[in-house]
């Protein structure tokens, strides 16, 4: 236990020259860009000495590296600077739109484990069958249709040809959003608002469902590659030899050996989902960093650019860590490195 | 019968689901839901200038003076004014049954701390350039002030009814701070802002103690909808009851449905050419065979289905700057001739840089492609370059732009001080056009105070600029709006999409 403890210890350490690395690299890309952010900061009519007094005020004359030494400093004590499309602060806007990217993100996960996993035990479960050459060619082919597209078709065929489910915000309009963490599906149940829960689950429904179902056909390839190589191992046999049944070789015991790789692929994943987020929130009206993110770009909003690429990666890491202590805790091979 | 376990889970599993797939319906009697392209900044009305922002803003906001449909200055909370023969003051009479969402009163202390007092304070906000000549508002009672300029502010009525010019309450903004009234703001306007969810969405209850004439509608909630295609598919899905901004093949498209009215609506919102008098443009031959080459006609039947009115003038057509009878030529033959003169041809062509945006309005690259492809034809070979619409004002100043950039103006007052004043002032960062000729003539009339002597420099001004090849006006933009049969709005001709105005049957 005191091993484990220190190797998540050692990870959240090694994190910390991570991100310095990844904000100074974001910082340093955003800084180079062809764009003057005390200009923009402004009115249109400023003068160019307005310009120049507000550029030495933001420490836009000093080189680079100092730059980043006042910014850090800035981040350190929960600044991170005024948006310039905007006029807030950056790091509240991020901290708003935060919760409703991670509610997004996490219930597609769900949707892409449960398809993903349930997937590939069955095509697993049916090698050899022609149910495998078909689950293939349906895996190569969701593999091949971007998140985005997915989030347009299925908006076009639930939202307007059949249209069942709502694909505009977070609620119905109706009903009003409960104060609270920003978190709505939480935020809902500890209010008791079953009416505002269930109208949260019907919105979140497909932009979850678009941006799972680019991420399942991966789990389920590798779940199933993983399957086939347990299986190649001389303890299935030996199972198999004490009459086990087939269905709880594979769910009793095969599986808990497969999962390890698929779990580390889930978290790669999961960083990933993070990114497709942008698209699917702008679509959908979904008031998360990806949707900040796109208007950022647009206005050339350095400092919202910033502090949402900024939180991209703690959050790809923060993911990282909590795969790794999974990892550990389900594979004793792991702790004993 | 008997029941077994699995269909037992089964039939619970669907009843679980069943709630989820219940259709979405947008509209009830007194409810509206609208899907608008872009969030408001903040809900600091004075902040920033957003065109897009302005009907929001109006329905929680009041201006001192509005505008009736076809753009007509009308009266609001100041129900009287009066623009010294000079320009230099302006007396104003508010309206003494105006009330705050929180029940006090507005009077003049509002309308000078709002024009005068907070843009002192702020001049970070966008008013503050506005309403710079502002010396002082005088106070004679709760309803009766005047306004003292530092120089002729012939436009000042006009820009009381125009962006960002919205009367704040004072005792609230002192109390709680410009950052708090921006997430939670206290207007007069006939609709109170009770809940925003920033990017995604805005609800508005009525204001049953509004001054003027009550809404139709008690609940308006503005679902922020960015993507287009998600703005065709939300209102022929019945999630929203009306939307705006659509592209125009979809327009077209729901024109023909029975369910909807769709409708391309021109607005004073132009479409130009900003262009430089120097570089390969400082020739004048080669700026008027370059807009000589342009067929707009063509143009807006290609993106605009024709609705687009071709312009001759950087004015929209209607308003006091526009020039009804002149017309500037699409005339390929005398492009090349003026080409042929400055010593170009389709074989020598001159090189032109042609900046545009991508997105930043329907169909801008596409446009700049075929004016790029006209181009061609007569002996100027277009440089497309895309650049970001938030750059253009840095790089204008830096003087950095190419020859012509394609660019966007609204002008919700139709004042040609506001397009041509505005588009042409060498001093004023909107222009890339610094030539001092046109610049000069341009500028002086900032300056006349009288209403039609005004005006007419303008069109006189209008008519030189083009043909001088200084100015490049293109098109007459449109907007498309799209709503449910039974739900009636009223028009305007800058565009507003008022929900106070909206009703159903």
């Amino acid at each position: 236990m005191r091993k484990t403890g220190w190797k998540l210890a050692r990870r959240v350490l090694v994190s910390v020259p991570i991100l310095l690395v990844v904000s100074f690299l974001l910082f340093a890309a955003l800084r180079l860009l062809p764009v003057d952010p005390a200009a923009m900061s402004l009115p249109p009519t400023a003068t160019l000495a307005e310009i120049a007094e507000k550029r030495h005020a933001m420490g836009l004359d000093r080189s680079i590296p100092a730059q980043y030494g006042i910014w850090l400093d800035e981040a350190l004590h929960g600044r991170f600077g005024t948006s310039i499309s905007l006029r807030r602060d950056a790091g509240a806007l991020v901290a708003n739109a935060l919760p409703a990217t991670i509610e997004l993100a996490v219930c597609a996960m769900i949707i892409a484990s449960a398809l993903g996993l349930g997937g590939g035990v069955l095509l697993f479960y049916l090698r050899g069958t022609w149910v495998e050459v078909v689950g293939d060619l349906g895996t190569i082919l969701l593999l091949s249709v971007p998140d985005f597209m997915w989030a347009l078709l299925l908006l076009l065929v639930f939202g307007v040809l059949v249209p069942v489910l709502p694909f505009m915000g977070r609620i119905d309009p109706g009903l009003s959003v409960p104060r609270g963490s920003g978190f709505l599906l939480f935020d809902a149940l500890s209010a008791g608002d079953f009416a505002v829960l269930r109208s949260a689950l019907r919105h979140l429904a497909l932009p979850a469902l678009a941006l799972g179902m680019a991420f399942a056909p991966a789990i389920m390839r590798v779940l199933r590659s993983s399957l086939i190589d347990v299986y190649h191992e001389d303890y299935i046999r030996q199972t198999r030899l004490r009459g086990v049944g087939e269905v709880r070789i594979l769910l009793g015991h095969a599986l808990k050996n497969a999962i390890l790789p698929t779990l580390t692929l889930m978290g790669v994943q999961f960083g990933f989902l993070f990114g497709g987020t942008l698209l699917i929130e702008v679509i959908y009206g979904t008031p998360g960093i990806g949707n900040l993110m796109v208007d950022a770009v647009r206005n050339a909003d350095l400092p919202v650019i910033q502090a949402v690429g900024l939180s991209y990666c703690v959050m790809v890491l923060a993911i990282s860590m909590a795969i790794d202590a999974m990892v550990l805790m389900l594979d004793p091979r792991a702790r004993a490195i | 019968m008997t029941i077994s376990r699995r269909s037992l889970m089964a039939t619970a599993g669907l009843a679980t689901l069943a709630p989820l797939v219940r259709p979405a319906l947008a509209d009830t009697p007194d409810a509206v839901t609208i899907a608008w392209p872009s969030d408001v900044p903040s809900w600091d009305p004075n902040q920033r200038f957003v065109p897009d922002s302005q009907s929001i803003f109006k329905a929680v906001f009041d201006q001192p003076l509005g505008q009736d449909p076809k753009l007509k200055l009308i009266g609001n909370v100041v129900d009287k004014w009066r623009l010294a023969d000079d320009a230099m003051s302006m007396s104003i009479e508010m309206r003494d049954d105006v009330l705050f969402h929180d029940g006090v009163k507005m009077t003049t202390a509002d309308f000078r701390y709002t024009f005068l007092e907070r843009v002192k304070l702020m001049p970070t906000l966008d008013i503050a350039n506005s309403w710079r000549k502002i010396q002082d508002i005088e106070i004679e009672s709760p309803t009766k002030a005047t306004i003292r300029f530092s120089s002729p502010a012939p436009t000042a009525p006009q820009w009381m009814s125009f962006l960002g010019s919205y009367v704040v309450p004072k005792h609230v903004l002192e109390a709680v701070g410009a950052p708090a009234f921006a997430q939670k703001p206290v207007g007069s306007g006939p609709y109170k802002m009770v809940e925003w969810e920033q990017n995604s969405r805005i609800v508005l209850e009525r204001n049953d103690a509004y001054w003027g004439a009550k809404p139709a509608i008690r609940r308006v909630t503005i679902q922020i909808v960015k993507d287009s295609s998600a703005r065709v598919a939300a209102i022929q899905s019945g999630q929203v009851d009306i939307t705006f901004g659509l592209p125009i093949r979809d327009a077209v498209r729901l024109q023909a449905d029975a369910a909807y009215t769709a409708t391309l609506l021109p607005v004073t919102r132009i479409i130009l050419l900003q262009i430089r008098n120097d570089l390969n443009f400082a020739d004048a031959n080669v700026r008027l065979a370059a807009h000589h080459a342009i067929d707009k006609a063509a143009l807006s039947k290609a993106f605009f289905n024709g609705a687009a009115v071709p312009l001759s003038v950087p004015a929209s057509p209607g308003t006091p700057g526009s020039v009804p009878d002149y017309n500037f030529a699409y005339d390929p033959a005398l492009a090349k001739s003026l080409l042929e003169k400055s010593g170009y041809s389709v074989d020598k062509p001159i090189k032109i840089g042609l900046a545009t945006t991508n997105g930043q309005f329907p169909g801008d690259f596409d446009l700049a492609r075929a004016i790029a492809q006209m181009w061609k034809k007569v002996g100027i070979e277009a440089d497309v370059q895309v650049i970001e619409y938030a750059k253009y004002f840095e790089l204008n100043r830096g003087s950095k732009l190419p020859e012509a950039t394609l660019y966007t103006w609204d002008n919700a007052t139709g004042d040609p001080e506001i397009f041509t004043g505005y588009l042409l002032n060498p001093k004023m960062p909107f222009s890339a056009w610094k030539g001092m000729e046109i610049g000069q003539k341009d500028m002086d009339l900032f300056n006349v105070a009288n209403y039609d002597a005004r005006v007419a420099g303008y069109r006189a001004l209008n008519k030189e600029a083009v043909e001088s090849g200084a100015a490049m006006p293109l098109l007459q933009s449109v907007i498309t709006i799209a709503h449910k049969k039974a739900l009636t709005y009223t028009a305007y001709d800058n565009g507003w999409v008022l929900p106070q105005t909206m009703r159903w049957g």
